[in-house]
């Protein structure tokens, strides 16, 4: 077996999602993360500790000359996605960020011509559409057995009171309380990911309504933070929902797309796809049939799970790992990347045009 | 002399205030970082009219924040730290906000800082079963073992004695065990675990190192305010401590019925080697919570002294027994937890 180069990674931000991103970087082959910085010591500190990671930095540019590093993680608040993006490509790494990509579509496009200009390439973790149920909606698509795209159902639950929820509504001066969109914007890449791939070229028509649906007054900043989000969209001859929704439970989080041909929803959090069942003999008798081939391919689904989790592909962020290999193995083989640049300034268009909509005053605005 | 309490409207910061108003303190400051926790500490105030207990919101996160809440302060009491949450949010509400307040300390005269630290920081795995944890048995050297909590107090008390040999100041550190009473836990994670459902009896004859928050409280106060402890740690356990059988007992008497499942220490071992095991080969696709490491300093067993803490003249306030049928009759009027 030919001999894979080991890359050797960084993390810039030592926060919660950093977690995520040193456990699936422990168990991938190809890659050693070898140190990790924050401009708070003690968090770098406390994240290289317990991930066994020999090095720790407070300053990113002591990192980057010091270690030697092939791809940097950025894992920051977004507001300084794009000057540590610059820093990372002037010492030669390769990024990868957490979304959103930065706080606007015109700094996002700035990011892009920063890794481009300087030679080198990125990737954004968009991680569930890597999950192997969205992985399999990229086949059907390919296989064409949905026929032609006529509507998309994007839809994400949130928890307030969940443990990133509570970060954010327990601190006013939580940076996601800074943002422009506030929650949406932290969130709502989730929801764009999976719609503007299946759109065609051209920049959608987007009419977004937000409320607060919450009754708690806290008397500070957090007041101002809007909870529930919808959105219609239209480009070409496809339309699409997008949710994000703070108070139905369970949490759910799925996408749903209506074909010419077909209609399939995903399910993120049960790993499942199954196809809309429907009537294909007529009368009562015909109506008896579909429930149970429903059930067949949850019953299917359900077995691939299993498999999956003898296999030890189950992990909770299988798809980050998928992405990861793909990236990565795109640096090594200088390949096509596994999210292309203009998907990712599309997904910006659309929540700086959300935001603009929903939260008129900050229109413009930076955190 | 102002003394200053953070995390005082905590389950332990309020008592550490009331009894500070016991011990006849009248100038307190209360430090909390939610005001909608000030009412507990209001009403305590309240039957102390001659003192003054000034309320300030502080989140000790923010560092502009610290220099007047701290100034004018010859004792500060540092209760607050994190129970929960993420790493990175603990080690924020534990770690960070601890160096921040210590930054301003060392520039603000002369105070005396009084640490509650914890049983967590001891490295007890590399100990014998049943041997003694006192003051002198060393600090955990594996924390990335451990679990977050234990990793955060660790690194928390390790951040006072590194500022203490940089320059010097009045440090008094208390470690306290398993800290109970009316609105606290219900089940330290020494007498067990809910497993969907079923409680798992995991302490067996442990002895448990209980504190009942009151006296607890009072041990800090007494080390606060004595003159020789500067430099000093003391573990806080009370007297007559039962075993983790013992309290499952009584609380099923007391409290209510509940099934459980006794696991002997060796087979937790053995089922933590399982565990930790396979989640390496699953490559994490389920979390080590159990690994032998953590199993031997949780149910491996130790037994614990007080008298150092006796030497400076502190005495439960209330005995175990009188403070288990308080906590537990309270327990029991709890109102059923809504979802």
């Amino acid at each position: 077996m030919a001999q894979v180069q080991e890359l050797r990674v960084g993390i810039v931000g030592c926060g919660k999602i950093a977690d995520g991103h040193a456990d699936v970087l422990k168990f991938l082959p190809g890659a050693r993360l070898v140190a990790v910085c924050d401009r708070e010591l003690l968090l770098a500190e406390q994240l290289a500790v317990r991930a066994g990671v020999p090095a720790w930095y407070d300053d990113l540019e002591a990192m980057l000359a010091a270690e030697n590093l092939d791809v940097v993680h950025i894992t920051t608040p977004p507001g300084v996605h794009l000057a540590l993006t610059r820093q990372c490509v002037a010492a030669g790494a390769h990024v990868f960020l957490e979304k959103p990509l930065a706080l606007t579509a015109p700094d996002c496009a700035a990011l892009i011509e920063a890794v481009e200009s300087g030679g080198r390439r990125m990737s954004i973790n968009y991680w569930p559409n890597f999950d192997p149920p969205a992985m399999e909606l990229k086949s059907m698509l390919t296989r064409g057995t949905l026929g032609d795209i006529v509507h998309i159902e994007a839809f994400i639950g949130y928890d307030l009171s969940g443990a990133y929820g509570q970060a954010l509504m327990g601190d006013p001066g939580h940076w996601v309380n800074r943002l422009p969109g506030k929650l949406f914007q932290n969130m709502m890449d989730h929801i764009f990911n999976r719609i503007v791939p299946l759109f065609p070229s051209g920049e959608p028509d987007i009419h977004a309504y937000a409320y607060k649906r919450r009754a708690a007054v806290m008397g500070n900043e957090t007041d101002k933070l809007l909870d529930e989000l919808r959105v219609v969209m239209k480009s070409g001859g496809v339309s699409a929902y997008g949710t994000l929704c703070s108070h139905a439970r369970p949490i759910s989080n799925t996408l749903k797309v209506f074909g010419t041909k077909n209609t399939v929803e995903i399910d993120f959090n049960l790993r499942t796809i199954i196809l809309a069942g429907s009537q294909n003999y007529p009368s009562s008798l015909g109506r008896l049939f579909p429930p149970f081939e429903m059930a067949r391919q949850y019953f299917a689904q359900g077995q691939k799970n299993v498999v999956a989790f003898r296999h030890h592909e189950f992990q909770f962020f299988a798809g980050m790992s998928r992405l990861l290999e793909l990236f990565y193995g795109a640096l090594r083989t200088d390949g096509p990347l596994p999210i292309s640049y203009q998907e990712m300034l599309s997904v910006a268009y659309v929540m700086d045009e959300v935001i603009a909509q929903v939260y008129p005053a900050t229109k413009g605005g930076a955190a | 002399m102002k003394i200053l309490v953070t995390g005082a409207g905590g389950f332990l910061g309020k008592v550490i205030v009331e009894r500070l108003l016991a011990h006849g303190q009248t100038d307190l400051r209360a430090m909390v970082r939610d005001t909608a926790k000030a009412d507990g500490i209001r009403q305590i105030a309240a039957k102390y009219p001659d003192a003054t207990v000034e309320i300030v919101a502080v989140n000790l996160r923010h560092p502009p924040e610290i220099p007047a809440a701290i100034a004018g302060c010859g004792i500060v009491i540092h209760a607050a730290a994190a129970l929960k949450g993420s790493a990175a949010e603990m080690f924020m509400d534990s770690v960070v906000a601890s160096r921040n307040l210590l930054d301003a300390v060392m520039k603000a005269p002369a105070t005396r800082i009084v640490l509650v630290s914890s049983f967590g920081v001891f490295g007890v795995a590399v100990l014998d079963r049943f041997a003694i944890v006192d003051e002198r048995t060393p600090m955990e050297e594996r924390p990335e073992n451990r679990d977050i909590y234990s990793h955060s107090k660790l690194r928390q008390e390790q951040l006072f004695w590194e500022y203490r040999a940089k320059q010097p100041y009045e440090l008094v550190v208390l470690r306290p065990g398993v800290i109970y009473g009316p609105g606290g836990g219900h089940f330290s994670t020494r007498v067990g675990l809910n497993m969907f459902g079923t409680f798992l009896h995991l302490g067996g004859r442990n002895p448990l190192p209980l504190t009942f928050v009151e006296n607890c409280a009072e041990a800090i106060v007494v080390a606060a305010l004595e003159p020789t402890a500067n430099g000093e740690v003391y573990n806080v356990i009370d007297d007559d401590l039962i075993t983790a059988n013992q309290y499952l007992r009584l609380y099923k008497r007391q409290v209510k019925p509940m099934r459980s499942i006794k696991v002997p220490f060796s087979v937790m071992m053995l089922l933590s080697k399982v565990v930790e095991r396979y989640s390496t080969s699953s490559k994490g696709q389920l979390p080590a919570v159990f690994t032998p490491y953590k199993t031997r300093v949780m149910w491996g067993g130790n037994r614990f002294s007080n008298a150092k803490l006796k030497g400076i003249g502190w005495k439960p306030l209330i005995s175990t027994k009188d403070a288990l049928a308080q906590t537990f009759a309270s327990f029991k009027a709890e109102p059923p937890k809504l979802k």
